[in-house]
């Protein structure tokens, strides 16, 4: 087990640390369209993300009836490589910062 | 591996086929949908739509090689696992492009219901490329719910 460690140390301030942790949080967000099929869309979202059937259905739902859904959070390399997936299978889809709120 | 064989309406499909390979030629130097890019730099976007669009293609040459010699003798094309995501996509963006092209005046409504109402007057190319609409959503379906490709290989 590590205990403290007896010697000072300078943390960085508790201010900036948020910063940088909301800077990193990228949303995916996938817009409606009047083409895709439901049961097409829920399936792109259980196949990208590994949703189960119940959440893939929620965020579909969610995109039909008011036309986005935030339907995965994290860093920005992986949601641009979802957001890249999700255009690949013709979804209209961007890519927004936690900070742009 | 599941496998599907699904006989089709010669008489009724064939017509739809130059429909469908008109809207993906259309889409030989076009995305099926304007991408947002995540970021505004000239390279990263040319790289970006690049991928995207060689992907949209190869899948609209494999779906169009459904459509063989073995086809127009006997309507028959085959679906299994592997192949299904690629026409999946393919299906999905002739369909957005015959919407541009054809169908947007239509309604959103009948679009996404597929169902045009009676009082809707269509021109003869709007009625072709509502049929193949309806034709494509209809292999999607068929797709979705009988090889579900979200399923673990």
């Amino acid at each position: 087990m590590i205990v403290a460690a007896a010697k000072p140390h300078h943390a960085p301030q508790p201010t900036s640390a948020t910063e940088t942790q909301l800077a990193d949080v990228w949303r995916v967000v996938v817009l409606n369209d009047p083409v895709n099929l439901m049961s097409y869309v829920v399936m792109v979202f259980k196949k990208i993300f590994g949703y189960s059937e119940q959440r893939a259905r929620r965020h579909m739902l969610e995109v039909h009836e008011q036309g986005r859904s935030v339907v995965w959070t994290g860093v920005r390399e992986q949601a641009e490589a979802h957001v890249f997936a999700l255009q690949q299978w013709h979804l209209n889809a961007v890519l927004e910062s936690d900070a742009s709120v | 591996m599941k496998r599907v064989e699904v006989k089709l309406n010669l008489e009724a499909v064939a017509p739809l086929l130059d429909v469908i390979k008109a809207a993906a030629d259309d889409l030989r130097p076009m995305l099926a949908v304007d991408p947002r890019l995540p970021a505004n730099d000239t390279e990263f976007a040319t790289a970006w739509t690049g991928d995207l669009l060689a992907a949209q293609t190869s899948d609209l040459s494999f779906f169009l090689a459904l459509f063989n010699a073995e086809f127009f003798t006997d309507g028959v094309i085959m679906l299994d696992t592997p192949n299904s995501e690629p026409i999946l996509r393919a299906c999905s963006a002739v369909r957005l492009r015959l919407r541009e092209k054809y169908l947007r005046p239509l309604g959103d409504e009948a679009l996404e219901s597929g169902e045009v109402p009676a009082d809707k007057r269509m021109t003869a190319d709007q009625r072709r490329a509502f049929a193949a609409y309806v034709f494509l959503a209809t292999l999607q379906e068929l797709i979705v719910q009988h090889l579900n490709p979200t399923a673990p290989e």
